[in-house]
């Protein structure tokens, strides 16, 4: 069977003359569509100068959230006692653990996007990689208030800190809550500095511009940084120290992550894919988190969509359908092999998932994360459209919101001794806890949208001066020149 | 020619060539590489403009974090199960499986927290060379700075200037941090 190849974009080479396909390409790519430096620096800082009315009602909404909700829920939580919550035999692990293993698969967008993509060089990642760092950073944040607030008695939390002590107490370095302890804090100590190094230059940039407290607070975080090529050649190496080593600490997280159900012997927890598994999940829905941020970001910062174009929402788009497809494979891999293990309660556990009262959120989440990506996103209008993107998105962080929830309480509702069964409920204090956490999230990103450039400026500009129209035969072809 | 003046030649962002013709000059001229210095509003490599390449500490630093980090989880692991034996059924007190989680966190902690340490430390220790800077840099300018004997000022300028620069006269040395 014949194939016929698509040619390659044709552009005409007489001299002088701008041909509508370099116009498109100039449309299209941001990579093509260089501005002077200048021109971009104060696009940047005027989005982050910009503060309209609905900037300061979203500001105190959001604030109000996070003090009544988050704070208020939880202080009523620690003074009340953990019995305000719905947690009730047999689910000792509910909606608090669901959020929290949910804030640390968004947490995994940041090092996907900006290390892995940075490491292969993908020439996309460019404009966005510092929203997606500082969804690590927050995402992190916010999942880490869990174990805090899922221990109860938190005042004791730094009974967990390993020092010599008069309780004759110490942490058990075999246990795997201790792993998360260590993992969790390795992770956000070093997503938060991998945020940080990047963002120097463009701290510069700032400082050069600004004054007053802008001024002062930039001067001190841009660590008297000129643009020497010492300081240059440093940051590289910095960055690909990080960018390198942060990618394991990124896989054992997760993993981590999942052994805290896996070295149990609860039926559908003890499986040795939950590591992958869990991983494949967090990516997609750290992703899929991207792509939603990118929309809000492109619909309400000023010169956005300039830096962030349908092409970005394409490849993501690519990237979200190959993950969801990961993730089915390896959903399909745990489900097949437990069920045709033959375990009466691991089947009748499954089976619960599937016909029981909570199979809603079963089913949920196989169409929001397996049949909407599949049945959409191989169509490239559809990835090229923010706004679709960002729904598809929304809809795999639902499912994979359903997909922890289904794991953790409807599981434990259901074990292996049946006057031992039953079924969790949210109660008031579960939902408004998980909503403060939502609203701190969205909180920190609106607060930091106008404190730190969103974009990496000395990044794009890198990427445009690679990028460049080649002349091959009698066609110009797109190229990119290694410039380091 | 240390205690010459410090002079400042800046290009546009899209002159990158002529930045590289200019040190070529300059050295001609009997200026070292020591006496220059390049600043720049991205990452220009060492070899697009013809210069030695720069040395870091950081990559030492981050592996002799990471050897602490190491220690320190040895230390948790093992010598701590001295002073706080914790016995866990069928498990050994120091059982490699799981111990090879610890080391490999707290490895990594070390590693990377001295490599921001690193960044940190060279970051804010004086450094050699032409001191000087514009805010035009952080707007994608090339800055070459030089040191010169106050003779071939003229010569400089002119030369530099054949290439399109702007040279400023004594840079100016600007305090951009605390």
């Amino acid at each position: 069977m014949a194939v016929e190849a698509k040619p390659l974009p044709r552009v005409d080479v007489t001299p002088g003359d701008v041909s509508e396909t370099e116009e498109e390409l100039r449309r299209e790519h941001l990579m093509f569509d260089p501005l002077p430096r200048e021109t971009m620096n104060r696009m940047v800082l005027e989005s982050m100068m910009t503060v309209t009315k609905k900037y300061w009602i979203w500001f105190a909404v959001l604030g109000l959230g996070v003090l009544v909700l988050l704070l208020g829920f939880w202080g009523n939580q620690i003074f009340t006692g953990m019995g305000v919550t719905g947690k009730r035999r047999p689910n000792f692990w509910t909606m608090y653990i669901t959020t929290f293993v949910f804030w640390i698969g968004i947490s995994h967008a940041g090092t996907f996007v900006s290390a892995i993509l940075r490491v292969f060089k993908a020439e996309f990642r460019r404009p966005f990689t510092r929203a997606a760092e500082l969804m690590t950073t927050f995402g992190l944040a916010a999942g880490a208030l869990y174990p805090l607030i899922h221990l109860g008695r938190v005042w004791v939390f730094y009974w967990m800190v390993p020092y010599p002590n008069a309780r004759w107490l110490w942490p058990n370095f075999r246990s795997a809550l201790v792993w998360d302890l260590l993992a969790i804090t390795t992770y956000l100590l070093s997503s938060t500095i991998y945020l940080f190094l990047p963002l120097i230059p463009d701290l510069a940039m700032a400082r050069d511009r600004t004054t007053g407290w802008r001024h002062t607070v930039y001067r001190i975080l841009s660590l008297g940084w000129r643009g020497t090529e010492a300081e240059w050649y440093r940051l590289r190496k910095a960055i690909t120290i990080f960018a390198f080593a942060i990618i394991p600490v990124m896989f054992s997280v997760h993993t981590i992550v999942s052994w805290d159900f896996a070295v149990s012997q609860v039926a559908l927890w003890h499986s040795t894919i939950f590591g992958p598994y869990f991983i494949i999940g967090a990516i997609l829905s750290g992703v899929s988190a991207v792509a939603i941020i990118l929309y809000v970001l492109r619909s309400t910062m000023l010169h956005f969509d300039y830096f962030l174009r349908p092409e970005h929402f394409d490849a993501l788009g690519k990237l979200v359908l190959v993950f969801s497809m990961a993730w089915a494979y390896f959903f399909f891999n745990d489900y097949l092999l437990t069920w045709y293990s033959g375990d009466l309660a691991e089947r009748n556990t499954l089976l619960q998932h599937v016909i029981g009262p909570q199979s809603w959120i079963w089913w949920l989440m196989l169409i929001t994360n397996i049949l909407i990506p599949f049945a959409t996103l191989w169509n490239k209008r559809i990835r090229r459209s923010p706004l679709a993107m960002a729904l598809i998105a929304i809809g795999i962080n639902i499912g994979m919101y359903a997909e922890r929830f289904t794991i953790i309480p409807v599981t434990l509702g259901h074990q292996r001794i049946p006057f031992f069964w039953g079924t969790y409920v949210p109660n008031i204090t579960d939902i408004a806890i998980v909503l403060g956490t939502f609203c701190l999230f969205i909180f920190l990103y609106l607060v930091t949208s106008r404190l730190i450039p969103l974009i990496p400026v000395w990044e794009v500009q890198e990427g445009q001066m690679a990028h460049s129209l080649k002349k091959v035969g009698s066609t110009k072809v797109p190229s990119v020149t290694e410039l380091e | 020619m240390a205690d010459g003046t410090v002079h400042m030649a800046l290009f546009k962002e899209d002159q990158v060539d002529q930045a590289a013709e200019a040190i070529t000059r300059l050295r001609e001229m009997g200026i070292t590489d020591n006496e220059i210095s390049v600043i720049s509003g991205v990452p220009l490599s060492e070899h697009i403009l013809g210069r030695p390449v720069s040395w870091t500490a950081v990559p030492w630093i981050a592996m002799a974090g990471a050897v602490l980090g190491f220690l320190a989880a040895v230390t948790f692991l093992v010598i701590s199960q001295i002073f706080y034996p914790i016995r866990v059924g069928m498990m050994s007190s120091v059982p490699i499986p799981t111990s090879l989680v610890v080391v490999f966190e707290l490895t990594m902690l070390g590693m990377l927290l001295s490599t921001f340490f690193g960044v940190f430390t060279e970051s804010i220790t004086p450094t050699q060379g032409p001191k000087g800077y514009d805010a035009s840099i952080t707007d994608g300018q090339i800055g070459i700075l030089f040191t010169s004997p106050t003779h071939l000022d003229s010569d400089v300028h002119h030369r530099l200037g054949e290439l399109g620069a702007e040279v400023v006269h004594r840079a100016e040395v600007k305090k951009l941090w605390l």
